[in-house]
């Protein structure tokens, strides 16, 4: 039986500008797959041909079964797409937008009104369902927006960032919401480069940079794959002397300018005997973080790239 | 399919009445609007000014007789100026330079007498020519007014000639009468004298006959008498010649016998031979001898012709036939008698032309900005993708954001129409409904035509400029703001490419020439045309351009 999503040697162009060159990757039924990748990396373009919107030029690419481009009509029944913008009628209330999208994912009058009430319960916003969309907050918007996607049960869901600028308290109940519809069956596909959001929610991510996979797997075997440790960040009162780290096996220095101290951990059970050394050697230790490394640090180990502006300086130094 | 395109219809109806803004500028700007306009250029499109919009006439009477008088009282009645009396030419003419008035009228002083006698006047009419519609104005009363006052004097010279001529052909009559009275004299008279010579000449005839009888009755005795006289002579004659007969045959008898001795018979004697008068008188028939001696009746005298005297010709009383008095009509009023040929009124009342002409200005600018900012609306809010990758088709997205604007922009209209009847009496036409017609016209095209701008416009930035573009140069070619026919002859040719210019006609023709619905069948059908090709070239472009960017 074929998966829900099906994207294989997807190849796509934008004039001579090469958007995806050969992306494959599935997403099966009630599976929450990650798609990773910096600005550019071509996630929404993915999603574009995923969600029919945008022709391709080579590659094989179904939804729910339907192989795209001929079956896009059927497919776009199958599938909810969230995307990254907010896709609603400002003017409109929360409850007025759900039931034209309702209807036009081909619900009847009666069954619309059903499935906006669900969907404005499953989102957490049937208390301001009547309010313009205007009013609403920026989390509550992205609420609605993932409503918007979700009005007919999907067998697939398409979500490109659906949490971008969205307050924790949001954020925890789109996750929700998404996790409920995938337990319900649905094979979800979900766009960000927030590492975060993938390692939360996903139990798979696809790497995308400039157009390619990179790679795909579980985050920790993504994590452990790019041959990344954690590291112990140390701040002490005084500068640790030379050798003071000498006898911890499974430690070893990594970066050491006073009073910041970078101590690589390939099994976090020593940390507590590299802090001990610390105090022996008279470091005073002010302050200590242990980091992990994450799926942005194995992207950038894999492909020299951060996945984030912000994220650069952090991966590059660890 | 059906379902979608009512949903959507729904949608973009809910969108349209959120919108404050939107709904103020499709409602009370057009109406503000056509207020301004109306009440400004009235005189534009030939309305009478009435009350604080009649222009300051000033007037000088420098006549002071009755073509002065008959100025001012004439004015004093026009609502339509506002007369301002002063004392001089001169003073009118410095309230004119003074841009106080657009024009000054005058009377020259001795235009009465002039006109009494015949010579030539003429009122004097000072003008700014700034003020050209004003002049216009003012110059068309100043004509009617002389034209009045020409007509009025024409009248009154007339009534009198008609006086003159109908004294004339009282007297006409009579001496007529009197021609008549006399002719029958004399052919009485004629009769009498007729008659008196008739009698005469059967006196004489009788007289004659009288004569004729005596005559005959005497040739008839005379006859008698002569037969009787010549009897006696006839019969010696007779016994004459019987007897010279005797003796010649006595004669002859001696000689025979005298045998040879006749020779010597001496002859006898010769009778004495019978005149042969008398033997003609004798043998001749006593009848023609009484004739001829006694004249027969044809050669009777005969009685001289009795010719009673002859009357006396009576002189030929003919009167010369008296040529009718002359009509006598002077030249009359030429007027000018405008009708409409419709049985419209003949002024317009502005709004006819300010209603429909700034509430399809508005309407473009609702539907037509509407439909494509819209549409941009659409694409900015990403809702448009979101509907491409549902299983609703773009064309019923399309289809149902034209839908709510054709039905935004009737009702729009038709509110306009309302008001502009309730508020300033614009005519609805014999039959309002009718106008509904050029209305779906132009919705439907201007909505369609706002697909076409949304799809060749490449921003929301280029929007406003290519759509105000569009819909002010159709609005101003097309007739909305002022009548189409004071354009150029070129410029009107041009004006048919545009739906404004069907739709002001179709307008027009309701509205103000008062035609049935018929009128504006036409000019529909062309909208509808008009409509129907954006509509299709709309929905190719659209289409064009999202397949583009995908």
């Amino acid at each position: 039986m074929a998966p829900p999503i099906l994207v294989d040697g997807l190849r796509k162009s934008y004039g001579a500008q090469l958007a995806l060159g050969g992306v494959s990757f599935e997403v099966a039924a009630g599976e929450i797959v990650g798609l990773l990748g910096p600005n550019g990396a071509g996630k929404s373009t993915t999603l574009g041909v995923l969600a029919t919107l945008l022709r391709f030029d080579a590659g094989r690419v179904a939804v729910a079964g339907h192989a795209l481009p001929a079956g896009a009509a059927r497919a776009r029944r199958a599938l909810g797409l969230v995307p990254q913008q907010v896709a609603v009628y400002p003017t409109l209330g929360a409850r007025e937008n759900l039931r034209f999208f309702a209807r036009a994912l081909g619900l009847g009058r009666r069954e619309a009104a059903r499935s906006a009430a669900a969907a404005l319960d499953l989102v957490g916003l049937a208390a301001r369902a009547e309010e313009p969309v205007a009013r609403l907050s920026g989390g509550m918007r992205r609420r609605l927006n993932l409503a918007c996607g979700i009005l007919h049960r999907p067998a697939v869901l398409l979500l490109d960032e659906p949490v971008v600028g969205v307050d924790p308290q949001s954020r925890e109940r789109i996750f929700e919401a998404i996790e409920t519809l995938a337990r319900g069956g649905a094979a979800v596909l979900y766009s960000t480069h927030q590492m975060d959001e993938a390692e939360r929610l996903c139990a798979r991510v696809v790497l995308l940079d400039t157009g390619r996979v990179v790679a795909a797997g579980t985050p920790a075997a993504l994590v452990a794959g790019a041959g990344l440790t954690p590291v112990l960040h140390l701040r002490t009162a005084r500068p640790l002397p030379p050798g003071w780290l000498a006898g911890i096996a499974g430690a070893a220095l990594a970066d050491s300018s006073a009073p910041e101290t970078t101590v690589k951990v390939t099994d976090t059970a020593t940390v507590p005997a590299i802090l001990a050394a610390a105090l022996r050697a008279g470091g005073d230790v002010l302050e200590m973080a242990l980091v992990r490394p994450s799926l942005a640090d194995a992207f950038f180990a894999l492909t020299g790239r951060a996945l984030r502006d912000e994220d650069a300086p952090a991966t590059a130094s660890a | 399919m059906l379902t979608g395109l009512v949903a959507a219809l729904g949608k973009d109806l809910r969108l349209l009445a959120r919108d404050g803004v939107g709904l103020v500028f499709l409602t009370l700007a057009p109406i503000v609007v056509i207020s301004v306009a109306g009440l400004s250029l009235a005189t534009l499109y030939g309305a009478e000014p009435r009350g604080g919009m009649a222009p300051v006439l000033p007037l000088a009477d420098e006549d002071g007789g009755w073509v002065g008088r008959a100025v001012r009282e004439r004015l004093a009645d026009e609502p339509s100026v506002r007369v301002r009396p002063v004392a001089t030419a001169a003073a009118a003419r410095a309230l004119v330079r003074a841009k106080r008035a657009a024009a000054a009228l005058t009377v020259p002083a001795g235009t009465s007498d002039a006109v009494n006698a015949g010579r030539a006047a003429a009122l004097v009419l000072f003008t700014d020519p700034v003020k050209a519609v004003d002049v216009a104005y003012v110059h068309g009363l100043a004509q009617e007014l002389r034209h009045g006052l020409e007509a009025a004097a024409v009248e009154h010279a007339q009534h009198d000639l008609d006086a003159a001529r109908a004294q004339a052909t009282d007297a006409r009559a009579h001496l007529a009468r009197a021609a008549e009275d006399l002719h029958r004299a004399l052919d009485d008279l004629d009769a009498r004298l007729q008659a008196m010579r008739a009698d005469a000449e059967r006196r004489r005839a009788a007289a004659e006959r009288e004569l004729h009888t005596a005559l005959a009755a005497r040739q008839a005795a005379a006859h008698a008498r002569l037969v009787a006289a010549l009897a006696p002579l006839r019969t010696f004659l007779a016994e004459l010649a019987a007897r010279r007969q005797a003796f010649a045959e006595w004669l002859a008898a001696v000689r025979e016998q005298a045998g040879r001795l006749a020779d010597r018979v001496p002859p006898p004697p010769e009778p004495p031979s019978v005149p042969p008068a008398l033997e003609e008188l004798v043998s001749a028939d006593p009848d023609a001898v009484a004739a001829r001696l006694i004249a027969p009746d044809g050669a009777a005298p005969t009685l001289p012709p009795v010719a009673p005297p002859a009357p006396p010709a009576l002189p030929a009383f003919d009167l010369p036939s008296l040529p009718e008095p002359p009509a006598g009509r002077l030249p009359g009023p030429l007027a000018l008698e405008e009708t409409s040929v419709t049985g419209a009124p003949r002024r317009l009342n502005s709004f006819d032309q300010n209603v429909p002409g700034f509430g399809v200005t508005f309407l473009l600018l609702g539907v037509l900005l509407g439909v494509s900012l819209g549409l941009l609306d659409e694409h900015e809010w990403g809702t448009l993708e979101r509907v491409r990758s549902m299983p609703m088709s773009l064309a019923t997205l399309l289809v149902a954001k034209l839908a709510a604007r054709v039905a935004v922009g009737t009702v729009q209209m038709a509110l306009l129409f309302l008001v502009g009847r309730l508020v300033f009496g614009v005519s609805l036409g014999p039959q309002p409904w009718a106008l509904m017609l050029p209305t779906a016209g132009i919705v439907f095209a201007g909505t369609a035509f706002g697909l076409v701008v949304a799809a060749t416009a490449p921003s929301r930035e280029a929007v406003l400029p290519l759509g105000s573009i569009a819909i002010m140069t159709m609005a101003a070619v097309g007739g909305c703001w002022w009548p189409i026919n004071l354009e150029p002859d070129w410029m009107q040719r041009a004006a048919l490419v545009f739906p404004t210019t069907w739709a002001m006609e179709a307008y027009n023709d309701l509205m103000i020439r008062r035609q049935p619905a018929g009128a504006a069948l036409g000019a529909t059908a062309v909208l509808l045309a008009h409509g129907a090709v954006y509509l299709a070239a709309g929905l190719l472009l659209f289409r064009r351009r999202v397949l583009r960017a995908a």
